[in-house]
C-alpha cells in the first residue's frame, strides 16, 4: 500500500504560522468555504457536489426486497461509502481506512439516526415487501472537507431521488414504470447537514471552517456538527485530538448553524431550477407532436 | 508562446524538413522524441515539437502531471529518512525514493554534514536518472565542488504545486519571453507595489516561495497556482496580480 | 418501554433513584493483573470495563487497518517521532441484555477504538518515545449505559498504572436533557450520567475533559436535540467529569499508599517528598 504523501515540514510550519496571523494558502477567511457547487444528473437522484477541488458523487437507488425480521414495518436505508484508490492512493479496495469507517459512521448517524428518511413510508406489504433504499458515495477527488461534502452529496441526492410508484389492490402490489406513473418523492421529514470545525495551535484556539487537504494533515483536532435549519443538532463528533476550551466550542456550534442555513437554501434552490428544468409544461406538452430536435 | 511550433501526436512521422541538420554537432533529442534505428525520430507523446538548428537539438513540450526524474534537472525534493550514507528523498508523491548521499553537499565531510530530519525541503540537481533505478540526487557541482544555489531549505515559506509544464516555462533562462510567465516579475515590480520574496522552483512541478512575510507568500503562491491553472496570458497575469494585491491591502 | 418522565416532574427523581446532578456509584481499581504493564478494573453503575495497557514497546508487524491509531506522525507512523496509540476494544457477547455478536470489523467498535485511541494521545506524552507502540486493549463485560465514558476512564487509570508520562487525567462522564426533542420544553432539567434505559429514550451526550480544565477531548451527541439545550448539558457533563476525576484520582492515590504501606515499593529515593497520600 503506497503511503499517503505528507507535506514537508515548511509546508506545515506555514500553514501553522499563516493561520496564526488569520491566513490561509488559499486566502480565504477562516470561517469561509471554498466554492460549493451542486448540481444534478438527468437521472432522479445523482447528486454532485464539489468543494473547491474536493467532489463527490451520491447516487441513491431503490428496489423491493424482504425487510428484516426484526423490523417488519420498517424499509431499508443504506449508505455506502467508497473510497478507492480513485481518491488517493493510499486508499485500497475492501480494505477500509480508518478514514472511510470515521466518515460511513458520521453519514449513518447524521442522516439515518437522525430520522431524515421516514423509513416506514418504504414499506409496502408488512413483513414481505419493502423498499430498500441505497444511496452510494464516491469521493472522486479528495482535496478535505469529505465530511461536509459527502453530507451534503448524499442528502441532496435522496430529495432529488423518486422512486417508483406502488399500488395495492386485493393482495396484490404493482409497481409502475416511470411511463405509468410519475415516480413519486421519499418521505423526507429533514435535512441535516455537516459542518466540520479544524483546530490548530497549542491549545487548539484557532478554529477553521473547510479545512484543505494540507490543513487537515496538519491540525490538532477537529470536530464536526451536524444540524437542521430548525436548530437541532443531530450529532456532535470531536473524536479526540487536543482539548478545546468547552465555551470555544458552543461558539462553534452556533456559527454552524447559520452555515447550516446556508447549505439549506442553496439545496431547496438549486431543486427548485432543477424541478422548473424538468417541468416541460404537464401532460399537455408531452402529447404535443414537436420535439426538441 | 509562437503559434507557430508544429503539434504532433505519439508515434506521427515528423517531415525531415523539420529535423535540424548541422554540420558538426550531432543531433540531441530531447524528453519526447525516440530514435529509431537507422534514421526514424518518433514523437512518443502530444505537445509542441520545438527544434534548434544552432544547438542541433530538438525535444517536445508538453504538459503532464507525473514526474520523471532526468539528469541535470532542477528538483525541490522532499527527506523521507536517513540511512547511513545518504538520504532519501521523495521527488513526488507516490514514486520511488531517491538517493542523496550525506557527502554530496558543499564542503561537507564525515563530521561537517549537514543532519537533516524528515520532511525537510532540499534544492537538489538530479546526478543520475536510469531507467529501472531509483534517481540520484546531489546538492554541489560535483566539478567545481560549489552548491551554486543549491542546499537545503531554511527559512520561512511554503511550497506550491504547479504543473510540470508551468514548472519548465519558469525555469527557461527568458521566462517572461520565451515562457509567457511574467507573474514573479510583476509582483516584485511595479503591479505588486514591489513585494519582497525569493523562489526556488522544481522540475518536479514543486515551487518554494520564501518571505518573511506570510502574506506575500501566500499572494505569490496564489499568483502563481491560479496562472497555471487558469493558462492565464500576459494581460490576464497583469490583472491578476492588482486584483491580488488588493485584495491582501483591503484585509489589513 | 417508555420513560415515565412525569414520575420526574413530580418527585425529581430518576428511574434508577438518583437526582438529576448524581453520578452512578463508580468503582475502581488499578494493576488488577500482575503480568500486564498497566491493568485497571472500572465500573460505573453496572458497566463494568477492564483495561491491559502494554507499552510503550517496539511496534509489532503493522496490522493492515484494524484498531484505531493514533498519535503517530499520520500515516507515516512507521517512521513516526511519536509513540502510536493502538486500541483494542472487545465487547463481550453477553455484556447486554439482547446477546449479540460483535465482529471485530464492526464500524460501531472501531468508531470508539479510534475514539479512545486518539483521547488519549491528547494527554500521554507519546513525543517521548518515537518508534514505538501504546497497546491498549479495553474488554466490555456489561453494559448499562455511558459505554464510551467508561472505556475512557479505564483506559487512563490504566495508561496512569503503566507509567506513561501524561498531561493530566482524561476523565469522562455522559449528560442529558430530560425530555426528548420532539417537546420544545424550555424547562427541560440536564441529567449527569445516564444509563441504558435513559440513553435509549433521552437525548445525550458524552464529554471528556482534560484534568480540572475546561477543556474537552472527546465531545460525541448521538442523539437529536435543540442546539439551546446544549450549553446546560455541556455545563453538567463538564462538571460530571471534574467529579469523575476526583475519583479516579482518589483510587490511584489510595493504591500508591497501599503499595507504600505494604512495602510492595519502597517510600524512599525520589518519592520523599512526594505527597502519595
Amino acid at each position: 500500500m503506497p503511503r499517503e504523501a505528507e507535506p514537508s515540514l515548511n509546508e506545515k510550519q506555514f500553514v501553522i504560522q499563516a493561520l496564526q496571523e488569520n491566513l490561509r494558502l488559499d486566502g480565504r477567511e477562516l470561517d469561509q468555504y471554498r466554492p460549493l457547487e451542486l448540481s444534478f444528473g438527468d437521472q432522479y437522484g445523482l447528486a454532485d457536489v464539489k468543494l473547491g477541488k474536493t467532489r463527490v458523487l451520491a447516487k441513491a437507488t431503490a428496489e423491493v426486497t424482504v425487510p428484516y425480521t426484526d423490523r417488519p414495518l420498517d424499509g431499508i436505508f443504506t449508505i455506502a461509502t467508497e473510497l478507492g484508490p480513485m481518491t488517493s492512493p493510499a486508499f485500497e479496495v475492501n480494505r477500509p481506512t480508518e478514514t472511510e469507517v470515521l466518515l460511513s459512521r458520521l453519514l449513518e448517524k447524521t442522516v439515518r439516526r437522525s430520522g431524515a428518511l421516514d423509513t416506514e413510508s418504504l414499506c409496502l406489504v408488512a413483513g414481505q415487501k419493502c423498499w430498500s433504499v441505497r444511496v452510494d458515495v464516491h469521493v472522486l477527488s479528495h482535496d478535505g472537507n469529505l465530511i461536509d461534502a459527502s453530507c451534503l452529496a448524499v442528502v441532496a441526492a435522496l430529495r432529488h431521488f423518486r422512486k417508483p410508484d406502488t399500488s395495492m389492490e386485493a393482495g396484490v402490489l404493482t409497481v409502475y414504470t416511470p411511463a405509468e406513473r410519475e415516480p413519486v418523492p421519499l418521505s423526507w421529514l429533514h435535512s441535516p447537514f455537516c459542518v466540520t470545525w479544524s483546530f490548530f495551535g497549542e491549545e487548539g484556539e484557532i478554529a477553521v471552517l473547510d479545512a484543505t487537504w494540507i490543513e487537515e494533515q496538519v491540525r490538532v483536532g477537529s470536530c464536526t456538527v451536524s444540524l437542521n435549519k430548525h436548530g437541532e443538532i443531530c450529532q456532535i463528533a470531536k473524536l479526540g485530538g487536543t482539548p478545546v476550551e468547552a465555551v470555544a466550542l458552543l461558539q462553534c456550534v452556533s456559527v454552524s448553524l447559520t452555515k447550516v442555513k446556508e447549505f439549506s437554501d442553496l439545496l431547496d434552490r438549486k431543486l427548485a431550477e432543477d424541478l422548473k428544468r424538468r417541468d416541460k409544461g404537464g401532460f399537455m406538452a408531452e402529447l404535443r407532436a414537436e420535439n426538441d430536435r | 508562446m509562437s503559434n507557430d511550433r508544429l503539434f504532433v501526436l505519439p508515434g506521427e512521422t515528423i517531415d525531415p524538413s523539420l529535423i535540424p541538420s548541422h554540420p558538426k554537432n550531432p543531433l540531441r533529442l530531447g524528453p519526447g522524441l525516440r530514435h529509431i534505428p537507422p534514421s526514424d525520430i518518433v514523437p512518443t507523446v502530444a505537445g509542441q515539437l520545438i527544434t534548434n538548428p544552432v544547438k542541433n537539438f530538438m525535444s517536445i513540450e508538453y504538459n503532464s502531471t507525473h514526474y520523471i526524474p532526468s539528469q541535470g534537472d532542477i528538483i525541490l525534493a522532499q527527506i523521507l529518512r536517513s540511512t547511513t550514507d545518504f538520504y532519501l528523498c521523495s521527488l513526488a508523491p507516490y514514486t520511488a525514493p531517491a538517493t542523496l548521499p550525506h557527502l554530496a553537499f558543499e564542503s561537507a565531510t564525515k563530521k561537517t554534514r549537514p543532519i537533516l530530519s524528515p520532511g525537510q525541503l532540499v534544492y537538489a540537481r538530479v546526478s543520475l536518472a536510469n531507467a529501472h533505478m531509483d534517481p540520484e540526487l546531489e546538492c554541489v557541482h560535483a566539478s567545481t565542488g560549489k552548491a551554486d544555489g543549491l542546499g537545503p531549505i531554511t527559512g520561512p515559506g511554503c511550497v506550491f504545486d504547479v504543473s510540470l509544464g508551468f514548472a519548465r516555462r519558469l525555469l527557461m533562462a527568458r521566462a517572461v519571453e520565451d515562457g509567457g510567465v511574467g507573474v514573479l516579475d510583476m509582483l516584485g515590480g511595479e503591479e505588486g507595489g514591489g513585494l519582497a520574496f525569493e523562489t526556488a522552483v522544481g522540475r518536479n512541478g514543486r515551487v518554494w516561495v520564501g518571505s518573511d512575510n506570510p502574506k506575500t507568500v501566500v499572494i505569490v503562491g496564489r499568483a502563481l497556482q491560479e496562472t497555471d491553472r487558469s493558462r492565464l496570458g500576459m494581460e490576464r497575469q497583469r490583472r491578476l496580480v492588482k486584483k491580488l494585491v488588493r485584495e491582501m491591502r483591503w484585509r489589513d | 418501554m417508555p420513560l415515565d418522565t412525569s414520575t420526574y416532574n413530580l418527585a425529581l427523581l430518576r428511574v434508577d433513584g438518583r437526582r438529576w446532578n448524581e453520578l452512578r456509584r463508580v468503582h475502581a481499581q488499578i494493576r488488577t493483573q500482575a503480568a500486564a504493564d498497566g491493568s485497571s478494573y472500572l465500573e460505573m453503575g453496572h458497566t463494568k470495563v477492564m483495561c491491559v495497557v502494554t507499552g510503550p514497546s517496539e511496534p509489532g508487524p503493522r496490522r493492515g487497518t484494524g484498531g484505531g491509531g493514533a498519535g503517530g506522525g499520520g500515516a507515516a507512523a512507521g517512521a513516526g517521532a511519536k509513540a502510536e496509540v493502538v486500541v483494542s476494544i472487545v465487547i463481550a457477547g453477553f455484556s447486554s441484555v439482547d446477546r449479540k455478536r460483535h465482529g471485530r470489523g464492526d464500524k460501531r467498535t472501531l468508531e470508539l477504538q479510534s475514539t479512545v485511541a486518539n483521547a488519549l494521545a491528547a494527554s500521554l506524552h507519546t513525543h517521548l518515545f518515537p518508534h514505538s507502540q501504546v497497546n491498549i486493549s479495553l474488554h466490555v463485560l456489561s453494559q448499562d449505559g455511558s459505554l464510551l465514558a467508561a472505556l475512557i476512564n479505564a483506559a487512563t487509570l490504566a495508561c496512569v498504572d503503566a507509567g506513561i508520562p501524561m498531561t493530566d487525567y482524561v476523565a469522562a462522564c455522559t449528560a442529558g436533557s430530560t425530555s426528548t426533542y420532539a417537546a420544545n420544553d424550555e424547562g427541560a432539567d440536564p441529567l449527569l450520567d445516564l444509563n441504558h434505559q435513559e440513553e435509549q429514550e433521552l437525548p445525550g451526550l458524552t464529554v471528556a475533559t482534560l484534568g480540572e480544565s475546561d477543556r474537552v477531548v472527546v465531545l460525541v451527541c448521538e442523539s437529536r436535540v435543540q442546539v439551546s439545550r446544549l450549553e446546560g448539558m455541556l455545563a453538567v457533563g463538564v462538571d460530571g467529569c471534574k467529579q469523575v476525576r476526583e475519583i479516579l484520582d482518589r483510587v490511584v492515590r489510595e493504591k500508591g499508599r497501599r503499595m507504600v504501606q505494604e512495602g510492595t515499593v519502597e517510600k524512599g529515593i525520589g518519592l520523599n517528598e512526594m505527597d502519595v497520600d
